[in-house]
């Protein structure tokens, strides 16, 4: 009998170990916010943390490491959220999240505070509303920009034809052997870079419920980019397996004329010691083409309240304090990440901590587009990424790639209730 | 006293019993019952109705879905073939007793033991980068003109991770031989030697077909953890590049706890259930007509 | 099979030297500043520092997934081994109708795919707030810890002399007094190594600790590992410090005790 006593006693200390965990103390709002643990981005919002909480001795803001890895990130918060955690009481969002969690129920409309959206940049604040209300403020903007070599021209390309003739007459004069990398792997960066091409000759992917790219736009910039590949040989075919990382060590090591790529590269290549091109490049917008404008895919952060969070007015002084004008300025300054202020451009002191002049910045920023803000986005760019990958990967004709996954993502609307169509039924 | 013995034994199984069925059977039966619902957490407007099998209709169309079984079976062909036979060379090797078996035994079996998700980190760093350690000796040796980024293709990135789970379970396989060929009686080899047969007939003759049942029940275990791979993979390459080495497991864990689509993904469960099951069964079949009928 | 000399001892040399280089490589990359840890990759220590074990305690807490790991494994092995001695014990040794079909079943619940649970024992999980709790990964951990032990058990079990506990009986002790006082302490080598066992699955397990909590107070080991990784960039050093540290502890089990478990894994295994 001994041995049915001590497994129930210890049954017993195993659930009271469990049940114990969750005491709230009254007292000070304690607000539970995800930080990274990597390096510059984690020492300045500890530094910023500290000042809020010294301004406000009601609030406690405890830290907790999450991964930052955009995946990872987004299978924990959906666990978290889906099992009704009130912690963390702050989300740091991808911007095509939004308005999944805003769909799902999860995060609390931002407009019951009020916020200062005219000050924001309106690409901004459009990627962050779902059925008319905010859900999430932009913190910082990442925008995708043509870096191109200064040593070896004298001004970026304002077109697509301007940017092949360069690449061919830099090659020919002995310059590096890639003219152009951008991220043509099959995954979402690739839907970044098509999405700068298409708005380039005046095109979109999604206009309400209706898709709608597969248009002229959309087949002329989906040729543009393999035209590019095969026919004027300016990007490489291996470019169709790169990511982020391997266009910059491409472009870094002076392999490349031009490249497409984020802000985050920016300071990376500057660093004498690891890059072969610092201080011999520069950024611009990605060229435009006939028929449409520069354009640049958004992509950044942006913050959240938690629904389920027991202290929401905490939770909103935090994000508001966070993406103040004074804050935003210490963040461009120490890991170089864009504000989504637009009155900070104007301000001298922005342009003597940002690596690249506010003013080209700025104009970058004004040319972004937000992705399809659909809470079942990731379906849509899957489907997206899948056709085409087919078609530069000459598996598909450019017409063909594009009519498939018009239909595929149109179905897949409808089927969640969100397309123009009605609820297709199972085939 | 039977039926005492019968109520104290009942007694003695039934707390043991009664936690598996909790947490197994209870859980599975749910599965099953999801699996014939749309049921997408991140949209509740859209309900619960009940769906029948159209579920595993979408499943069986689903392209994704083939691919990441084709990925779950390549796997366990490759590995599972490799580790048999370097699992059979190793044991056969460590069955002559000699100084320092224990220590050999001991140094292959530590990656056994350690967190399969770590095994799978240790070997992506060794391929990772242009200049991690593996890319400097191919290159180094002049195997390789150039550094090989192994995990932007395909074919690239399944090499570390067939070679993370040979390493790792090779010492597992290798000891259920072992113990099987220890089994084998020496005199029978004394008996082959003596009517002349030379050390490969010797192996064909005596040991392989004693070493059977080992061999099966060695196959039994890897193919069924093969078939459930899911540590390795989500470690190493995360599925990639893009879900090209994505296995049954892992894209049920995608559907599920990344896309939230509980009706569909529990479809993929239960199918990836009923396939280990099916194999266990056979498996097992086969063991036990190699026991009972196998004897001379 | 003799006569081969050298060949089968270079195979050998050459086998071990295979199995050990990864842990080798790791552990000298964690002692590498992380600058260097990429640039010309050098077989040798050179210029060794602390810096990433440091990190690990300073920056990352990483005491608390340590901490975590050794509770529920430590739970989860306590809790299997006492069920699952009594269970093994009777299905080893007593007779009673149903038997064969619950060794079975239980067999067969360890041969569930984890993936076809993990779904409705996180919705079970959620529903008794158990999520990113204690008990909340020791109960799943028992859909396949629990078969493990009694598997493993039953086999040590049927290798006692048959008569032991009739004697005890004759004696005038209760079955479960004869038990305890007779068979256990001889099976105790048999309990030892399932222990043992099941102490390294249970510290290795990864999907169900990274489905059921939700961060670092209640992550395990692999599962904090794992998730170290940076957007674009990772930390390796920290790392490979955190899967040196990680390891320790079952490597330790394993060399110390490597013939019980070799004698664990293989006695049920080869006996059928």
């Amino acid at each position: 009998m001994s041995c049915r006593w001590v497994t129930c006693a210890l049954i017993t200390v195993l659930l009271a170990l469990g049940c114990g965990g969750g005491s709230e103390l009254p007292g000070p709002a304690v607000v539970t916010f995800p930080i990274s643990a990597l390096g510059a981005e984690g020492r300045v919002l500890v530094r910023q943390l500290a000042r809020f909480m010294k301004e406000n001795p009601g609030i406690k803001v405890v830290q907790r490491v999450t991964p930052d890895g955009a995946d990872q990130k987004h299978q924990l918060y959906v666990q978290w959220l889906n099992a009704g955690a009130s912690d963390p009481d702050i989300l740091q969002l991808d911007v095509i999240w939004t308005p999944e969690f805003a769909a799902a129920g999860w995060i609390l409309p931002l407009n019951q505070f009020q916020p200062d959206t005219a000050a924001f940049f309106p690409s901004t604040i459009a990627a962050n509303r779902w059925q008319d209300s905010l859900y999430a403020l932009p913190w910082f903007a990442d925008v995708g920009m043509l870096y191109w070599r200064t040593d070896l021209m004298k001004q970026p390309p304002a077109t697509f034809d301007e940017l092949v003739q360069q690449a061919q007459r830099v090659r020919q004069k002995g310059g590096p052997r890639y003219g152009f990398v951008w991220q043509g792997a099959r995954y979402e960066g690739l839907i970044t870079t098509f999405l700068e091409y298409l708005g380039a000759y005046g095109g979109r992917i999604l206009e309400g419920g209706r898709v709608v790219v597969n248009s002229e736009a959309g087949l002329r910039a989906l040729t543009e980019m393999r035209d590019e590949i095969y026919r004027h040989g300016v990007v490489p075919t291996t470019a169709l397996t790169w990511h982020e990382e391997e266009t910059r060590f491409a472009f870094q090591n002076g392999e490349a004329a031009f490249m497409r790529n984020w802000p985050y590269a920016f300071p990376l290549m500057e660093d004498s010691a690891e890059s072969r091109v610092a201080g011999k490049f520069a950024v611009a917008p990605m060229p435009a083409g006939p028929g449409g404008t520069h354009t640049a895919a958004i992509g950044g952060a942006q913050l959240a309240i938690n629904r389920r969070t027991e202290y929401p007015e905490a939770a909103w002084a935090v994000i508001d304090y966070l993406t103040q004008p004074e804050q935003m300025r210490e963040r461009a300054e120490v890991v170089g990440q864009f504000p989504t202020r637009t009155a900070l451009y104007d301000d001298p002191e922005l342009a003597s901590g940002l690596a690249i002049p506010p003013a080209t910045v700025r104009r970058i920023i004004e040319y972004s587009v937000p992705r399809p803000v659909t809470p079942i986005y990731t379906q849509l760019s899957e489907i997206l990424q899948i056709n085409l990958h087919r078609a530069l990967t000459r598996q598909a004709e450019p017409a063909a790639a594009l009519a498939r996954a018009q239909a595929e993502m149109q179905r897949v609307l409808n089927r969640a209730g969100l397309g123009t169509g009605e609820p297709v039924a199972r085939r | 006293m039977e039926r005492q013995e019968a109520r104290a034994a009942w007694a003695l199984v039934l707390p043991a019993a009664l936690t598996i069925l909790l947490v197994a059977l209870f859980p599975l039966v749910w599965t099953v019952w999801e699996s014939l619902h749309l049921h997408d957490l991140r949209m509740p407007w859209l309900g619960k109705p009940f769906v029948g099998l159209d579920n595993y209709v979408e499943a069986l169309g689903d392209p994704r879905f083939w691919a990441a079984l084709g990925h779950t079976a390549f796997f366990a062909v490759t590995s599972v073939g490799l580790e048999l036979l370097i699992g059979l060379w190793l044991a056969l090797a460590l069955n002559r007793a000699f100084r320092g078996r224990g220590l050999v035994r001991a140094a292959v079996l530590v990656p056994w033991a350690i967190p399969t998700v770590v095994s799978a980190l240790l070997w992506r760093f060794m391929f990772e980068g242009q200049t991690g350690i593996v890319n400097s000796v191919l290159v180094g040796l002049g195997v390789l003109k150039e550094p090989l980024v192994w995990f932007i293709h395909p074919a690239g990135a399944w090499v570390p991770v067939i070679l993370a789970d040979v390493w790792k379970t090779t010492p597992f396989v290798a000891l259920l031989l072992l113990a099987g060929l220890q089994n084998i009686d020496a005199s029978l080899y004394e008996a082959a030697r003596i009517d002349g047969a030379s050390a490969w007939r010797q192996f064909r003759h005596v040991t392989l077909p004693l070493l059977k049942p080992a061999i099966l029940v060695a196959l039994i275990f890897r193919t069924l953890d093969a078939f459930r791979v899911f540590d390795l993979i989500y470690a190493l390459t995360g599925g990639g590049p893009g879900t090209s080495t994505e296995p049954i497991a892992l894209y049920t864990f995608n559907a599920l706890l990344q896309n939230l689509q509980f009706g569909y993904g529990s479809a993929l469960s239960v199918i990836v259930f009923l396939i280990t099951f099916s194999l266990a069964i056979l498996y097992i079949k086969l063991l036990g007509a190699e026991l009972t009928g196998g004897k001379r | 099979m003799r006569g081969r000399g050298w060949w089968p001892a270079v195979v050998l040399a050459m086998l071990v030297g295979a199995s050990a280089f990864p842990f080798y490589w790791a552990i000298l990359s964690s002692f590498t500043p992380e600058s260097r840890l990429f640039q010309e990759p050098s077989l040798l220590p050179r210029n060794l520092v602390l810096d990433h074990y440091r990190a690990l305690f300073t920056e990352r807490s990483f005491w608390l997934p340590i901490r975590n790991s050794l509770i529920v494994a430590g739970a989860t092995t306590i809790f299997c081994v006492s069920l699952g001695a009594l269970c093994a014990y009777a299905l080893a040794r007593l007779e009673f109708r149903g038997k064969a079909f619950l060794l079975g079943s239980i067999l067969a619940v360890g041969m569930f795919p984890q993936i076809s649970v993990v779904s409705p024992l996180y919705l079970l999980l959620r529903e008794l707030h158990l999520i990113n709790t204690y008990p909340g990964l020791v109960l799943p951990y028992l859909t396949f810890a629990m078969p493990l032990t009694v598997w493993l058990l039953v086999g040590f079990f049927r290798q006692l002399p048959g008569e032991l506990e009739e004697a005890a009986m004759v004696d005038g002790a209760g079955r479960l007094r004869a038990f305890w006082e007779v068979i256990v302490p001889l099976a105790v080598p048999g309990i030892a190594t399932t222990a043992i066992l099941t102490f390294v699955y249970s510290w290795n397990e990864f999907l169900f600790a990274l489905s059921f909590t939700l961060g670092p107070e209640r992550q395990t080991v692999p599962v904090a590992i794992a998730l170290f990784r940076g957007q674009y960039q990772v930390p390796w050093g920290q790392i490979l410090a955190a899967a040196v540290i990680a390891t320790l502890p079952v490597t330790l089990l394993v060399l110390a005790f490597q013939r019980r478990i070799v004698q664990g894994l293989t006695a049920g295994a080869v006996k059928g």
